[in-house]
């Protein structure tokens, strides 16, 4: 009976009415037919402890979201931008750095002045050739076409897993580095921050996850701010030193003496290698670049369009501020300083507002910049990872939303590997950067080569142009690949080389085990489902004669005629005493005395579930043996210590074995 | 003329009849109701004939009647507001609307109308809504069902 039901009397005489008491309906909803939605009250945990947990939660992340809060509002071009750019336009923060630490590092340190814009301008070259290519993935995959899904697409599983390793490694590196160069932009203002580098890092990583396990609305315009004003001032920094330079003549200034005294490679004795390694510590300015063709289905429409056009202003902006920062630091001889740390764009900074509010003001952006970049990685890891998840590459809890919607395994992870790069690394940016292009180049490498392949495979119109500029991007970006990985194996890029291995057999033994899990599961849709055909039997290990066993006893019988209880003692007389008051109060159960002088307990359990199955008549079906463990339920989590240690070792030791059934019966006190 | 302001609820019982009438009715009073921040009941009756009881087993069992109910409960909820579902078992509708009304306290009715003919072509207004607007002693607004193709 669903209900109860209360009789009310109307106004007139015979008017009466019963109102009906609907139980299911604080916590469930019918909205089909033997549809039942659960409302929040049906998710509140009943046990106070993990209400206590329920309410902290809540605190922290926030109270649970409803499926329908999701957002999926559309970009404009404008703050797609903001949001989509935020990575790649804040690696020109770092990337000059990297090209002038590299002709340090070499003993070439006053070859920067001369060279690193040289080396930039290729680097930018490089970016047009990836941006040109990229925009042919916005036009191909309206969807989203993300490395991952592009080669999925058109090489298959074990390419597109490489791609997505590549992937994976790189929004890791994103975070750690764009965290710690964010640490060093706030250090190079404020250089007493200096000791506390880590610290700084792993706590913003610690906020940063904790937003995002709020659920933080990655369109918001709170994310828009950050780039718009890094851009503004980073356009007018260039502006005003490019005036300093040109018009009045400031630059061209000598690099500094102890630069000058540690340089030890001339001019004419630049090698190639030299030149190779500075191309490859800048070629992470590219670093971010296909996250606009990730983000496709967020544009507002026409959505190809708009997304291609809006990675190529992108593309503009960065090649913009990439090289005219690069100029400014060279012609102001700016090299990057370690203690205490002041960065190249910190130095120019300083040099062209002077050390003032203007100089403190940029620095903010550009650690709000570096910080927002770091989160971008937040959305992008936990949704790939949940992509990989529902294709069975990752385990299932990845592709489970938590309670505020967003993919909290990922985030959760993502800031741990992170936070733990960030600590291996001292809060360095330098000493993750070997780490960090090598994937991404991977990544752009696969990405073309399979849009190489999708324009050979659609041959849609115009796709002879479109395949020769996914081909030109194809072997560029190749090319950086193996430079990259080659000048900086040494210094870190092997790690990635065998990382990615690693994660792509990783993720295919995962796959084929929940591909065998589900072979073993898999039911055959011909089978009509007809009622057991096993005979049943059930073993209740009992204790004595108490109350929790007798309704042990009782659900016990109402599964089988076959029902025994078994006791274990090393006191035979104990078991006689038992086995009277059992036969005169448990009539037609018998019970079945194991004297273990060793004291043993469940192996002696097991040993007689063992001679049962032997027992069996071999011409029958093995039947279906069901234990059935009397368990009392304690009132307090304390107490659960004092109860039921025997039944849960038992338990573990069942469990597995074949055509065997654990049944807990719990007795429950009644105060 | 009052002010349309003037002349809203701070009470609305809302009768269902689980036909299609019911969403707008409910959106209706619900887009009035977020205004004044005002109180909603939503009342579906399930009349009994006389071959039972007046307590026998029926409404509680069906997903249907709970249905209705529930999906009035959603549309509330997409404004914001809380509504009170209330199931009731009567050998007449009009008469258990009429008094859940007068018990809650309401200071407005609705109900829905659906559009029937008679045989012969007459607009057919049924026993429920007469009794309504002749007892209720509150505002009752009847909202009639648009003309379907069928019916015209």
């Amino acid at each position: 009976m669903i209900g109860g039901r209360r009789p009310l009397q109307g106004r007139k005489l015979g008017d009466k009415r019963l109102r009906v008491e609907r139980p299911h309906a604080p916590y469930f909803r019918y909205t089909g037919k033997g549809q039942l939605t659960a409302k929040e009250a049906a998710s509140i945990p009943t046990t106070p402890g993990a209400r206590l947990i329920a309410r902290i939660r809540a605190v922290l992340l926030g109270r649970p979201l409803h499926q329908d809060a999701e957002l999926g509002e559309r970009l404009s071009k404008r703050k797609a931008l903001a949001i989509f750019s935020s990575d790649a336009i804040s690696s020109s923060a770092y990337a000059t750095e990297e090209i002038i630490l590299a002709f340090t590092l070499a003993g070439a340190g006053a070859l920067a002045v001369g060279l690193a814009l040289e080396v930039a301008i290729a680097i930018a070259v490089l970016l047009a050739v990836v941006a040109f290519s990229y925009r042919q993935v916005c036009v191909a995959y309206p969807t989203g076409g993300g490395s991952y899904s592009v080669s999925k697409a058109n090489f298959g599983k074990v390419a597109s897993l490489v791609a997505a390793s590549a992937l994976l490694i790189d929004y890791n590196l994103t975070a750690a580095v764009s965290t710690s160069s964010a640490v060093e932009q706030l250090v190079s203002a404020i250089p007493g921050l200096d000791p506390l580098r880590v610290g700084i890092g792993v706590t913003a990583l610690g906020l940063i996850t904790l937003a995002n396990l709020r659920g933080v609305r990655e369109a918001g315009n709170i994310f828009a701010v950050p780039t718009y004003l890094f851009l503004f001032s980073a356009l007018m920094m260039i502006a005003i030193g490019a005036y300093r330079i040109l018009v009045l003549n400031e630059g061209h200034q000598p690099p500094p003496p102890e630069i000058v005294a540690s340089t030890t490679v001339t001019a004419q004795a630049v090698g190639v290698v030299l030149l190779l390694r500075a191309f490859a510590s800048g070629a992470v300015a590219l670093t971010g670049t296909e996250a606009i063709a990730t983000g496709v289905p967020a544009f507002k429409p026409p959505e190809s369009r708009n997304a291609a056009t809006t990675l190529l202003v992108m593309a503009g902006i960065l090649a913009v501020l990439f090289v005219g920062i690069t100029f400014l630091a060279t012609n102001f001889a700016v090299y990057p300083i370690e203690h205490p740390k002041q960065t190249v764009i910190a130095q120019v900074a300083r040099i062209v507002y002077g050390d003032n509010i203007a100089f403190f003001a940029f620095q903010t952006f550009t650690a709000l910049l570096l910080f927002l970049a770091a989160n971008t990685s937040f959305a992008a890891f936990p949704r790939l990872a949940a992509v990989l998840g529902e294709d069975g590459f990752f385990p299932r809890q990845f592709s489970f939303r938590g309670d505020r919607l967003a993919f909290s395994t990922g985030i959760v992870l993502l800031g741990l590997i992170a936070a733990s790069l960030v600590v291996v690394a001292g809060g360095h940016t330098h000493a993750l950067i070997p780490l960090y292009a090598v994937g991404v180049f991977i990544d752009f490498t696969i990405s073309q080569a399979g849009m190489i392949r999708h324009w050979l495979r659609t041959r849609s119109p115009g796709w002879k142009r479109r395949l020769v500029i996914n081909a030109v991007g194809c072997v560029a970006t190749a090319i950086v690949a193996i430079v990259v990985t080659s000048v900086k194996f040494v210094d870190g890029a092997w790690f990635v080389v065998v990382l990615i291995p690693i994660l792509v057999s990783m993720m295919l033994f995962i796959r084929r085990e929940y591909d065998d899990q589900e072979r073993e599961l898999d039911v055959r849709e011909d089978i009509i489902i007809e009622g057991p055909h096993r005979e049943q039997r059930v073993v209740i290990p009992v204790n004595g004669i108490n109350r929790a066993v007798v309704q042990a006893v009782n659900f016990g019988r109402t599964m089988s005629r076959d029902v025994r209880a078994v006791y274990v003692t090393e006191d035979s007389e104990e078991g006689e005493g038992l086995r009277q008051r059992w036969e005169r109060q448990v009539p037609g159960v018998p019970l079945v005395i194991v004297e273990s002088p060793y004291r043993a307990v469940i192996s002696p359990v097991l040993a007689y579930l063992d001679v049962l199955d032997q027992a069996w008549p071999p011409d029958k079906e093995a039947p279906i043996t069901i234990v059935v463990l009397p368990e009392y339920v304690a009132r307090h989590w304390w107490e659960r210590l004092l109860y039921n240690q025997t039944a849960k070792r038992l338990k573990a030791a069942i469990l597995g074995r074949e055509h065997t059934v654990i049944a807990d019966v719990p007795y429950r006190r009644d105060r | 003329m009052p002010d349309i302001e003037t002349s809203l609820f701070r009470r609305a019982v809302v009768a269902l009849n689980g036909g299609p009438s019911d969403a707008r009715i409910v959106r209706l009073v619900a887009a009035q109701a977020v205004k004044t921040k005002a109180e909603l009941i939503a009342v579906h009756v399930v009349e009994i004939d006389w071959t039972l009881p007046l307590d026998a087993d029926i409404a509680g069992r069906s997903e249907d009647v709970q249905r209705v109910l529930d999906s009035a409960e959603t549309i509330a909820e997409a404004h914001k507001l809380t509504m009170e579902p209330v199931l009731l078992q009567a050998r007449d509708v009009a008469a258990a609307i009429v008094d859940e009304a007068t018990e809650r306290d309401a200071d407005l009715l609705v109900v829905g109308l659906p559009y029937r003919k008679r045989f012969g072509g007459e607009f057919a207004i049924g026993r429920t809504v007469p009794y309504i607007l002749q007892n209720a002693p509150c505002a009752v607004w009847v909202v009639r069902e648009p003309m379907s193709e069928e019916t015209t």
